[in-house]
């Protein structure tokens, strides 16, 4: 017969906890084969079977938490009778001082096998000498500075990103150590000068064409893997035209007076507006008429809210996304934009944080300064519409049978069909035509 | 296949190439009667007799000199060091004579022997018996040096090893030998040497190791993804001569980092020819430098909590790979 005991595994362990038994008394056990499963503070181990044989007289069940030593179990040879119950439950014997024959010295050597087992171990040595932090990481001591003023610490694959994109690398600013550049500073930069500002709309007339190439490059053929955000734009967006039934209003707006308005505001010293400034404005205002279309559709109602938050979508390297200035209709014009500028470069650095892009009620998509006439945009769930700017053109229109040169823009609302009718979001443009037109109410 | 021990794994080897050459034979300290201090060689000297599985004396240049002569006259010899440690006494034997006859003949002899056994750090057996070797070997041609990291591997390569015109030095783990796995049952199923494997997909950095380190790589991996999101590729090189570094470099070519893992001394080891091979041959794809993780500078030392501290462990590895990626 052989006892099946709690072993000690590690000097630190005094008990151990039976998880859980694999094999049932009476049935046949095979030597090697796992029995139990046990928990140390630190591991789960197998015990195995030392011998051929039968289990018999289980004392400690699953569950049970017993000293280093104790019997759990025992295993009785093919043909051996199982001894007296007394027998099998005696007093706990020590590992150390039992059977030291050969097989038991060569189990012991065992349990140091497991890899698991060995790192619980080491955070105990770890905390035993006192050390926070792994030592092999400490830096090399033998860093040899580079002059100042030398050349600069770049990455082999930045200098290669930045000779393949035409990016002059000397104004690439590094983050990595000791200010080396690297792939993701050269993207960055590559990304912030390609951006154009999405919220700024300059006139048509000044959208600068594409630059113009003395050689084509070749072109690349390639699959461009999906990234978590263009995953999440491609998710969001299908939710949107898939169960949201869209529809479209557009209007033709005169801003001619809010860009003389806007001019005037500019030849303030230290002031600088763009017009986008003063639609997210007159957005904002117009909204508090119509509450209908600040809100959102749910199963169990709409929820009309209480604040009024202007998600602006903002191109970024990455694709597309919606910093929120919120309560927008309690911030000046100057506010408003100081806020879109900021968030708009953290988004385009990867930089904004949740509560910057999420809880929207409402949302701008600005294509003006691609010199976009008009557009119609999806709506950003869970907004109940958008609206889509086009650029600011210079355009003949025919006032009191005359014909007069006036700067004109067209901005399209996508509506949630559910929450906004027709002749409601024709209301809500038609209001905000009263501030976009007549720029003084955005100030009064 | 069934799940087996890597230790169950090598004999299995022995044996079914034991059963199919009659040539093949095994011998070593205290392997026949004792049945090998690691077990590894249980039941043998019943099953095959004093001819074929020879206990030696503590001799162990001896023991080499002896396979290689045998080799050379046509037997395929299997020395078992009990732990690999003790083969520096037969250096000689290993690295002038075994290494060279081949070439030396002018490709007339070839010197079909293994010399297998466990070496490195994990179960106390401090300065003298805890070391590692395959920098040392696979420093020299006309040797094969192999580290398997599995018990599939542990069999397939074996076999390879046992069948083979050369030497090999085959280098095991104490720490791994309970460690269980796959092995297919096939008895031609063999492990080519030169071939190394992806043993798990990632994106984010390549980690590259081989033997014990690679199990404790990819645990690292686990932890890596599981709490930082960062997914690691990991390599497992199997053998380090002839050395497979294909597969590494398509790695790095996609991740841009690399983190070469080996448990023990810094200075001119396995890790210092992986990641000088890597910039060699993939310096324009490197966004960091090729980063080692290896144990401390110092000769094993035997208490417990100090040789934990001299070997590489999951946060040497997790700490590696945050510095590649720029992440502290």
């Amino acid at each position: 017969m052989a006892e099946v005991i709690m072993p000690k595994v590690g000097d630190a362990m005094t008990e151990g906890k039976v998880v859980r038994w694999y094999k049932k008394a009476g049935e046949a056990v095979k030597k090697g084969e796992p029995l139990l499963e046990i928990e140390t503070d630190k591991v789960n181990l197998d015990v195995e079977a030392e011998q051929d044989g039968t289990l018999a007289a289980v004392t400690v069940e699953a569950g049970q938490t017993v000293p280093v030593g104790n019997v759990l179990a025992s295993v009785l040879a093919p043909g051996e009778k199982a001894p007296p119950a007394a027998k099998a439950a005696a007093a706990p014997k020590k590992p150390e001082v039992s059977e030291p024959e050969k097989g038991q010295q060569r189990r012991r050597t065992d349990k140091k096998d497991s890899i698991k087992h060995t790192t619980g171990e080491y955070q105990e040595a770890i905390e035993q000498q006192g050390l926070r932090k792994d030592r092999t990481a400490a830096p090399s001591a033998n860093v040899v500075a580079l002059p100042e003023g030398g050349r600069r610490r770049s990455s082999p694959l930045a200098r290669r990103m930045a000779r393949d994109l035409g990016v002059p690398l000397e104004a690439v600013q590094g983050s990595g150590p000791q200010g080396r550049v690297i792939a993701k500073d050269v993207q960055n930069f590559r990304g912030a000068a390609e951006a154009q500002p999405a919220a700024a709309a300059p006139r048509a007339s000044r959208v600068s064409a594409a630059p113009l190439m003395s050689t084509l490059p070749a072109l690349e053929a390639k699959l461009v893997p999906l990234s978590a955000m263009r995953r999440t734009i491609a998710k969001r967006l299908a939710e949107s035209t898939g169960p949201i039934p869209h529809f479209y209003l557009t209007a033709d707006y005169d801003v001619t007076n809010l860009l003389s308005f806007r001019e005037q505001v500019n030849a303030i010293e230290g002031i600088k507006t763009s017009v986008n400034d003063y639609i997210v404005r007159a957005v904002a205002l117009a909204l508090h008429h119509h509450p209908y279309v600040n809100a959102s559709w749910g199963d169990d109602g709409i929820s009309l809210h209480g604040e009024v938050h202007i998600g602006i979508a903002v191109s970024t390297p990455e694709g597309l996304i919606t910093p929120v200035v919120r309560n927008a209709d309690q911030k000046s014009i100057r506010e408003i934009g100081d806020e879109v500028r900021a968030l708009a470069e953290k988004a385009r650095n990867r930089k904004l944080l949740p509560n910057e892009y999420q809880g929207s009620t409402f949302t701008i998509s600005n294509l003006g300064a691609w010199g976009i006439e008009e557009f119609t945009a999806i709506i950003n769930p869970p907004n109940a519409a958008i609206l889509a700017i086009g650029a600011v053109e210079s355009r003949p229109v025919v006032i009191e049978r005359q014909v007069a040169v006036r700067e004109r823009m067209k901005i399209t609302m996508s509506c949630d069909h559910r929450v906004v009718d027709g002749a409601a979001g024709a209301e809500f443009l038609k209001t905000l035509r009263q501030y976009l037109e007549q720029p003084l109410r955005l100030i009064v | 296949m069934a799940e087996k021990s890597y230790r169950d794994a090598i004999r299995e080897a022995m044996i079914e190439e034991m059963d199919r050459d009659p040539n093949v034979l095994i011998m070593g300290e205290d392997i026949g009667v004792y049945e090998g201090t690691f077990r590894i060689t249980a039941g043998m000297l019943k099953k095959y007799g004093s001819k074929r599985v020879i206990d030696t004396p503590i001799a162990e240049a001896g023991m080499a000199g002896t396979a290689v002569g045998m080799a050379m006259l046509g037997l395929r010899p299997i020395v078992e060091m009990m732990t690999m440690n003790f083969a520096i006494v037969a250096a000689d034997q290993i690295l002038n004579h075994a290494a060279k006859v081949r070439y030396f003949s002018g490709g007339q002899v070839d010197v079909p022997m293994v010399i297998r056994g466990p070496q490195g750090a994990g179960v106390q057996l401090s300065a003298q018996h805890s070391q590692t070797f395959e920098a040392f070997y696979g420093h020299f041609p006309g040797l094969a040096v192999v580290a398997p990291a599995t018990p599939a591997d542990a069999k397939g390569m074996l076999k390879t090893a046992v069948r083979g015109k050369d030497p090999v030095i085959f280098l095991e783990s104490a720490a791994l030998y309970g460690m269980k796995g796959e092995v297919p049952e096939d008895p031609d199923f063999t492990v080519p040497f030169g071939e190394s494997r992806v043993a798990r997909e990632g994106s984010d950095v390549t980690i590259v190791s081989y033997g014990r380190m690679l199990q404790l790589s990819l645990v690292a991996a686990e932890k890596l993804s599981k709490e930082e999101g960062i997914e690691a590729e990991v390599i497992d090189l199997r053998s380090i001569r002839p050395l497979d570094l294909v597969p590494t470099y398509a790695s790095v070519a996609r991740t841009h980092r690399a983190v070469v893992v080996q448990e023990q001394w810094k200075p001119f080891g396995a890790a210092a020819e992986i990641a000088a091979s890597i910039t060699e041959e993939m310096f324009d794809e490197l966004d960091a430098p090729v980063a080692r993780v290896t144990g401390e500078d110092v000769p094993m030392p035997y208490a417990r909590n100090l040789e934990l501290l001299a070997t590489p462990h999951e946060p040497q590895i997790i700490g590696a790979v945050r510095r590649v990626m720029y992440r502290e």
